[in-house]
């Protein structure tokens, strides 16, 4: 409890809790777990909003996403220059959209971006093809891997335009019932 | 049409002397034309190059214009630091500097434009924005338009409309919102002075996107006799020279009709990127705040309603500092949409939509600082009593502390987190969904001992006699012998009433055992209904489009997995999948020869009849078994012969289901899912079958003897068939699992590790609860006994998977699955439940010396007797009233069947139509793209054209592609965002 006092403010860790899913206590773990990736960098003081960030080497070590295919990019959509160095703010973002709690639309939106690797706000054949990659860690051959494409846009491209908007991906995930468990990670 | 006035315009310009001097002027130029343009561009990092292309593609009506306008786009888009110093030119420096800026602007514009009429274009929006910067301009001019608006309400009511396309948030472009604000106040005065003007309809239509009524509302900017010049003219003082409105308004405007005619026939086609979308946006920002004052009363006085006072201040804030960073979105009027939307929720709500923000933590805390601040404000304007305002808002804040600190208990009481993180990170969410379905039966058993313990065990503990049998241990396993004199089972509950003192309350055992029950069984319904609502709500959502496609491989990573096998695994397994899934597709119409089917056919139906015929076999087996158990117990004295019975439907539980699971060999299905559901279908079948004959011997026989206790006896046997289950679970982890990983890691390398077989451990899962809930009413503490046994079934299934399994190699589609299990513990489990007590309560005659409903010829008898003591006393009348006009009343009954059928009916025919409507929406979508892809190619055509033709006819057809494009729009007015998005993604087809 006294430590809690120390490193927020009461009405910092309020403001935590109106905007992420997460109870005092989660948030509590979730700044220690931040703290813990870098203890020399992150002070255990948060009152005063130091500017601190935690660089992406050290976010992607994390158990959580060390082996996952996607952390670059994770740490990418969620960080606030794109680089995947994170602060704060953008860790807890990042673990309350992956949270449990969080809703249909906000994974959608966010796995969205994560597979949008060139942050054109379309999922294109490029960025198809990376994610194959990624999924199946090159075991297909290109051709496998562009057929894989081309299927998917045939299933998912709802406009015909030759590549996933925003809205494409939301009807697709509708369909995915699976997505709601699946894109969680646990603290 | 307004091609004509377009030419009519240009041709205007050419009359002009000293129209070859806009080269010369071009450096100037330059730098003023980039001013206005830019607000829009610079703060949006994807826009620069489509704005830049856009230009040059677009407007190459006029053979210098081209160039300059192209040369104008790119030192102020790619980076915004540039963007200052246009700002440094005179006539920004001007219109900072309000004093010198009526006289100075009009004589500088007036001398410019009069050289160079496009230079001029370029004016007419630095000086509006820089009028907005002079607070005192801004007024008048909002007071001289004040009048007009008025007679034109209607009017400023579809500005105002929400209904504008780019009014729906789009999340990718906030910054530059905010700064379009200015020239769009500029433009707005022209729609709300433009009453004479035929292009009003179009304003007044919301469907078409912000382009159409920009280009529309620029035409009667053209027009010579544009009757906003009145306007001007009666605010003479402001712009300094009299003679400037006109002046303005002979060349300016047509001028800026040019030029604006360019980007306004690109506008739809997407191509100015930010630049188009900036309309849509402006006009909402300066409609609401227009319309604000003229909807509250003074257009001067501020403060009235909540928005103006913060709005009016953040734009001014905007407009001196240009610069917008990403983080400031909620001064755009999307933000403040959202924002004023918000500020009415309740505080519950407006967390929810906080936190449901796609945006970053800095924005969503600005936001909930912004919403709390109005909202503190507001509360103090409409509440007088501000006392009585803070004394509810700390209500409210109180209560929401507690509410977050009990989140906090309860997250901290909940069970397994970490095993259950092990799991998901080894073995994906599909292993993990077992594991939460027993989680969750263990809740459910939690809850149900709560609410017997405090209502039945409780206070028959506070009366129970002293029990003299004695405890041996064998106990344990029959459930007989000492426990028969505890408050496990029924025959030990008192019929008397508690009363510890003469005079205090009584406790009427009888009544509280059948209403527990009751409301046990109520709470059971409807907690089991909630969540199979739920989880078909998230996995049938919409149940007739399911594919069977790929994009869930690709798009369903399971984000849970972190074990660094697990995930070496999980990838190559989904690449076999996936692979798998593609030579599926290819050879799709590739069909089985008659023969094949016809085997394939046969070994369906022989597996179907073996699986039946083992079933019945099965029941009638446990049928004479239970019918002669009674004659065998009276034979066979020792205490163990009670096990027989459940030691052998244990044995048919554990064996059958692994003989079902070998017809896979035989039987052949498309796919793998077919083979699960068959499976399961068959298990659930065995399961109920075999319960369903036990529960009829129960009834039937046990009940109808001369059994000294059979509610006892019943709650025995369930004990024990419990309790036997659970031992040989537990013997098939720790031995038949054990036993298989050995022979498949020593012996037969070939099988390899096995698979966690989900479909049948979940079924044991719902077996087991099917016993406790038939057994509650026999035996009050089974759910108890049920929580125990799942407690430990927890460990040991997780210690037996982490040591003897491997992750499946199937992607399971597990949410289904789970929906799919619930479903079942509520049709065959829970209703036939339901059925049994309702027989055993309605129709048997309880035992004559045991239990709590000894001396009643029938349970429910009770309830009638209790209704008739009520009926003496004067004070129950109405319990009396509700029993005999709403429970025991066929008439309410018959009308409250006829009322939920009335709106079953209602909703089926309401998801017809909405069927009916995703259908359209769907094909909508279809066509919108086919439109696109049609626009794109005459675009592309246009192009090509633009090459050899003439300028004056491009234009001319340009804006035919133009009107097309929002006509189509214009169909399509169901879904606004849908429009909205259709618009975005035009602007970034060029990207």
């Amino acid at each position: 409890m006294g430590s809690k006092q120390t490193v927020f403010t009461h009405e910092q860790l309020e403001e935590y809790q109106d905007c992420t899913f997460f109870t005092r206590k989660e948030i509590m773990r979730l700044f220690y777990r931040y703290q813990d990736l870098a203890p020399q960098l992150v002070p255990l003081d948060y009152t005063s909003c130091p500017a601190v960030k935690v660089p992406y080497q050290l976010i992607g070590s994390m158990p959580e996403l060390k082996d996952n295919p996607f952390r670059q990019r994770i740490a990418q959509v969620f960080s606030e220059d794109g680089d995947g160095h994170m602060t704060l703010d953008n860790f807890l973002d990042m673990f309350s959209v992956m949270s449990e709690m969080a809703p249909r639309d906000l994974k959608a939106y966010y796995a969205f971006k994560i597979y949008d690797f060139n942050n054109d706000d379309y999922i294109c054949a490029w960025d198809l093809e990376q994610t194959v990659t990624r999924l199946t860690r090159g075991e297909l051959s290109a051709e496998e891997v562009s057929l894989v494409c081309e299927k998917v846009l045939d299933e998912a491209d709802g406009d015909h335009d030759g590549r996933l908007s925003l809205e494409d991906f939301q009807n697709m995930i509708l369909r995915a019932p699976d997505f709601l468990s699946t894109f969680h990670i646990r603290i | 049409m307004s091609a004509y006035y377009r030419n009519n315009s240009y041709e205007r310009h050419t009359d002009y002397p000293d129209y070859s001097r806009s080269q010369d002027h071009k450096k100037e130029y330059l730098k003023t034309q980039d001013y206005p343009d830019f607000p829009g561009s610079l703060n949006n990092p994807d826009y620069p190059r489509t704005g830049s292309n856009a230009h040059s593609a677009g407007s190459r009506t006029n053979l210098d214009f081209p160039k300059s306008v192209v040369e104008q786009d790119y030192p102020g888009s790619p980076n915004s630091t540039d963007y200052p110093h246009p700002r440094n030119n005179p006539y920004s420096e001007d219109s900072k500097t309000s004093p010198d800026y009526h006289r100075s602007l009009p004589e500088f514009d007036y001398i410019e434009f009069q050289g160079n009429p496009h230079h001029l274009s370029s004016l007419r929006e630095p000086d509006s924005s820089g009028s907005l910067r002079n607070p005192d301009f801004a007024e008048s001019r909002i007071s001289g338009n004040y009048a007009d608006a008025r007679t034109k309400l209607d009017h400023f009511g579809s500005l105002g409309e929400a209904d504008y396309p780019g009014a729906k948030g789009n999340p990718n472009h906030p910054g530059h919102r905010a700064n379009s604000n200015h020239p769009g106040s500029r433009r707005n005065l022209g729609f709300s002075s433009s009453r004479i003007s035929p292009y009003t309809d179009s304003l007044g239509q919301p469907d078409y996107p912000g382009a159409e009524n920009q280009a529309n509302s620029l035409h009667f900017l053209g027009e010579p006799d544009y009757p906003g010049a009145a306007d001007h003219q009666n605010s003479p003082d402001i712009w300094g020279e009299p003679d400037y409105p006109g002046a303005k308004d002979g060349h300016g405007y047509s001028s800026s009709d040019t030029w604006k005619m360019t980007r306004g026939g690109n506008g739809p086609l997407g191509i100015l990127g930010g630049e188009t979308e900036d309309y849509p946006e402006s006009i909402e920002m300066t409609s609401v705040k227009m319309a604000n004052p003229y909807g509250h009363s003074l257009p001067g006085a501020p403060g009235n309603g909540y928005v103006n006072p913060a709005f009016v201040g953040e734009n001014s804030h905007g407009n001196g500092n240009l610069l917008l960073s990403k983080c400031d979105w909620h001064k755009s009027p999307q933000g403040q949409k959202l924002i004023t939307s918000l500020i009415p929720m309740t505080s519950r709500e407006r967390i929810k939509t906080i936190r449901n923000q796609p945006r970053t933590m800095e924005e969503k805390r600005k936001l909930r600082n912004i919403v709390d601040k109005e909202k503190s404000k507001q509360s103090h304007h409409t509440l007088q009593l501000k006392c009585c305002a803070q004394y509810l808002n700390s209500i409210s804040r109180g209560y929401r502390r507690s509410k977050n600190s009990l989140s906090d208990l309860l997250s901290s009481i909940s069970l397994w987190q970490k095993a259950l993180k092990v799991i998901g990170g080894k073995f994906g969410t599909s292993v993990l969904s077992y594991f939460n379905f027993l989680r969750w039966l263990l809740k459910f058993n939690i809850f149900s001992f709560a609410l017997n313990f405090s209502f039945i065990i409780i206070p028959q503990l506070t009366v129970a006699e002293r029990n003299t049998l004695q405890f041996t241990g064998l106990e344990f396993l029959t459930g007989a012998g000492y426990f028969t004199k505890t408050v496990m089972y029924y025959g030990f509950y008192t019929n008397s009433t508690i009363r510890h003192r003469s005079s205090g309350p009584s406790y009427d055992m009888q009544l509280a055992y059948i209403f527990t029950i009751g409301a046990w069984l109520i709470a059971c319904f409807f907690s089991l209904l909630y969540s199979m609502a739920k989880y078909f709500r998230n996995s049938f959502i919409n149940p007739h489009i399911y594919s069977r496609g790929i994009a869930k491989f690709i798009f369903c990573w399971d984000f849970t997995v972190t074990h660094e096998k697990a995930v070496k695994l999980k990838q190559k397994n989904l690449s076999t999948e996936i692979r798998e899934n593609l030579s599926e597709i290819l050879q799709e119409n590739v069909k089985f020869t008659f023969r094949q089917q016809l085997a394939c056919f046969s070994a369906h139906v022989a597996a179907w009849l073996v699986s039946a015929g083992v079933a019945a076999a099965c029941c009638v087996a446990v049928y004479y078994l239970a019918e002669y158990n009674s004659e065998f117990l009276r034979t066979h004295r020792d205490p163990g012969a009670v096990l027989l019975l459940p030691f052998v439907v244990s044995c048919i539980n554990l064996i059958v289901p692994r003989f079902y699971s070998m017809f896979g060999l035989v039987e052949r299905y498309e796919m793998p899912r077919h083979e699960v559901y068959t499976l399961l279908i068959r298990n659930i079948f065995l399961k109920i079958s075999v319960i369903g004959i036990l529960c009829y011997s129960w009834l039937n026989i046990v009940a109808l003897s001369d059994e000294e206790c059979w509610e006892t006896f019943i709650g025995q046997e369930i004990y024990r068939l419990l309790l036997m289950d659970f031992v040989f679970s537990l013997a098939d982890s720790f031995l038949g699992e054990f036993l298989r990983r050995i022979i498949g890691m020593r012996f037969i390398t070939s099988l390899g590790l096995q698979e966690f077989d989900i479909a049948r451990n979940v079924l044991e899962l719902i077996y087991a609860q099917t016993l406790v809930w038939i057994g509650i009413f026999f035996c009050p503490l089974l759910p108890l006994i049920q929580m125990i046994t799942l407690f430990i079934m927890f460990y040991v299934k997780y210690i037996s998977l982490m040591r003897n399994f491997q992750p499946p190699s199937k992607a399971w589609r597990a949410s289904q699955m789970i929906t799919v299990f619930i479903f079942l513990l509520f049709f065959p489990s829970f209703t036939g439940v339901l059925c049994t007590l309702a027989i055993t309560v309605w129709r048997l005659k309880p035992s004559a010396n045991c239990g709590p409903f000894r001396g009643v010829p029938l349970f429910i008898q009770s309830i009638y007797l209790w209704i008739d003591t009520l009926r003496k006393r004067s004070g129950y009348t109405w319990v009396v009233w509700i029993y005999q006009n709403l429970i025991s009343s066929v008439h309410f009954f018959f009308i409250l069947t006829i009322i939920v059928l009335i709106i079953t009916y209602l909703y089926w025919q309401i998801t017809e139509g909405r069927k009916v409507m995703i259908r359209l929406l769907h094909e909508q979508i279809i066509n919108e793209g086919k439109d696109k892809m049609f626009l794109i190619e005459k675009l592309t055509k246009l192009q090509d054209m633009e090459k050899r033709a003439k300028p004056s006819t491009l234009i001319l057809e340009r804006r035919e592609t133009e009107q097309q494009g929002p006509l189509h729009l214009g169909e399509c007015d169901a879904t606004p965002d849908l429009r909205f998005r259709r618009s975005v993604q035009e602007d970034n087809l060029k990207a």
